[in-house]
């Protein structure tokens, strides 16, 4: 299985868009490519049996979730092997509100980012993110309600300055 | 205006993903290389992050917060035994490879033999005393079957006892302290987790359970033996004691959310911090009372503290270290392991040879090649990782030997 070639398939398929879901959870593209390097080790290590149960790409998406959220920063044993190329297209989002969303969930504790990211990019449902994470129906509710209200009062936003949503 | 934020956001997700970098073309053979290399490094780490601490191993050569800290009287980035640059190819040319650390710190480093006669593959878990290692030997991966001591000075081994575990439960955090080895197990009691503290004569014997009135709800995560009880704090915050023949649990007041770091020394948050706080910011003497807050500035990540010092990161700059106070900071060199081991020891990439790794001492400025092979043809290969805290004994595996650091030993 070390050399499988459905997984190097896989990772050239998929590598992108996994960096690009890496890159909205962490919000850079030193834990984007850290993350999607330490979640393919981890799949690759798991290939066979991943293979048969069920679907690498949800796998990997799992562990890169679970990984963000977890104390595994600190113990990371590995640093990136591939060197981020220069000129990354750093460009400004299309509009104010988009760029001042984007800074206030660089304030967001890492669980809060991570249900907004999978509610309002994967589009999962809660239900969905409580078996992603591994944390009860009741906690990604509140955990997106904080979320939210926090990026709410940021955003200079026409509800943020009296508080009213939510 | 809540339908409005949650468009917005979804846009804005959409459109920041497309900055995302894009995969090199090597990446999945990058990513076989380094899953191969790890099934072979595991193991190492667990040894080497093990550091464990001696309850009497207080003669670390840097005191409390409050007392005479040992300053960082050498920036390590201009010592001529360090890297002199960060890890670009031009730093390259400037690294001279420290010498080996047995010729550096001579007193603290010993090499045993990987095969020992009588027992198993092990693990040295902790320094017993001065001159004695506790060994630990596995049934299945990581679960300990056995620990023995062994005599630096003679190089015997003899069993203290047999430990037998039940399944997806294992022995941890040894303590020694009292005549006695103590451990503990973690096991799953209706979805939480509850510990069990063990202990055991250092002459030998059978491990017996200490009793607590109550179960000890939480994982342990750092045990240390003071007087005749045992301090431990659990991962989900609180510092507790129990005597060691037993009784009721007390928690440490003013200790609530706290880990021990050093006893006297606790703190807030614990060493692993998920949300990117700096771990041990908050220090608290639970024999003094006295506190320490540790400086933290804006835009610093990775922030990890000491008793004395802290480590840390900011974003295109290279990682410093100084004081908890925030004085004395010098930069660090650019491949370091985030660990800090003893308020002063780091571990480091060398840029030669591949795959190389040095010690360094970060208040001298001394550093020690440990003398690690590059990978071999399969890209296995070691990596010496430092913990926080009391950490005393480091080591990993060489060939056919087991290498020792006695980190209190180093002055």
């Amino acid at each position: 299985m070390d050399d499988d070639p459905r997984f190097a398939d896989f990772v050239a398929e998929r590598a992108d868009a996994l960096l690009r879901y890496g890159y909205v959870l962490s919000g850079n593209s030193h834990d984007a490519a850290d993350l999607t390097q330490e979640a393919l080790i981890r799949l690759h290590r798991a290939w066979s049996r991943v293979r048969r149960k069920q679907d690498p790409e949800s796998y990997t998406r799992m562990i890169m979730a679970r990984l963000h959220i977890s104390t595994w920063r600190l113990r990371r044993r590995e640093r990136l092997t591939w060197d981020l190329p220069e000129g990354l297209h750093l460009d400004v989002l299309p509009s104010e509100v988009e760029q001042g969303l984007w800074q206030a969930l660089e304030g967001l504790p890492r669980k809060q980012r991570a249900v907004l990211v999978l509610r309002y990019y994967e589009q999962l449902t809660d239900a969905e993110i409580s078996g992603v994470l591994g944390i009860s129906r009741g906690t990604v509710r509140s955990h997106a309600s904080l979320g939210l209200n926090k990026l709410r009062s940021a955003v200079s936003h026409p509800t943020a300055a009296n508080g009213s949503a939510l | 205006m809540n339908d409005d934020l949650e468009d917005v956001l979804r846009r804005t997700l959409g459109h920041a993903s497309q900055r995302a970098p894009q995969a090199p073309s090597t990446l999945s053979s990058q990513v076989m290389t380094h899953s191969l290399r790890r099934r072979t490094r595991v193991q190492t780490l667990v040894a080497a992050l093990a550091v464990a601490v001696v309850a009497s191993g207080a003669v670390v050569a840097v005191r409390g917060a409050g007392g005479d800290p040992a300053p960082p009287v050498v920036n390590p980035t201009q010592a001529p035994s360090s890297v002199t640059a960060t890890p670009s190819p031009s730093g390259k040319q400037a690294f001279v490879t420290p010498e080996p650390i047995e010729k550096v710190w001579p007193q603290a480093v010993w090499k045993i033999p990987a095969k020992l006669p009588g027992i198993r593959k092990y693990q040295p878990r902790i320094f017993i005393d001065d001159r004695t290692l506790l060994l630990e030997t596995w049934g299945s991966f990581e679960k300990a079957d056995a620990i023995y001591a062994y005599d630096l000075d003679g190089g015997q081994v003899r069993k203290i006892t047999d430990i037998r575990t039940p399944k997806g439960v294992f022995a941890s955090g040894y303590t020694a302290g009292a005549g006695r080895i103590v451990w503990q197990t973690i096991d799953e009691v209706d979805g939480g987790r509850v510990t069990e503290f063990w202990s055991v004569p250092i002459a030998g014997g059978r491990p017996t359970v200490i009793n607590t009135a109550a179960p000890v709800k939480g994982g342990g995560d750092k045990l240390t033996v003071v007087g005749d009880k045992l301090a431990f704090s659990v991962i989900e915050g609180g510092v507790f004691t129990v005597p060691l023949g037993g009784g009721t649990v007390e928690p440490v007041a003013g200790a609530e959310r706290h880990h021990i770091l050093r006893w006297p020394w606790v703190g807030t948050p614990g060493e692993y911090t998920p949300n990117k706080e700096a771990s041990f910011e908050d220090l608290l003497n639970v024999e003094t009372g006295e506190t320490s807050k540790a400086v933290v500035r804006p835009g610093e990540q990775n922030v990890r503290c000491g008793v004395t010092t802290c480590v840390g990161e900011r974003r295109g700059s290279p990682s410093f270290y100084r004081l908890r106070d925030g004085s004395q900071e010098r930069d660090l060199p650019g491949s370091a392991f985030p660990g800090l081991a003893a308020d002063r020891f780091q571990t480091v990439f060398s840029p030669v040879p591949r795959g190389g790794q040095y010690m360094i001492d970060l208040v001298t400025g001394e550093s020690g090649d440990l003398s690690l092979s590059p990978p071999d043809a399969k890209g296995q290969s070691i990596v010496v990782q430092l913990g926080v805290g009391d950490s005393r004994l480091v080591s990993y595996p060489i060939k056919d030997e087991h290498v020792v650091i006695d980190l209190t030993k180093i002055r």
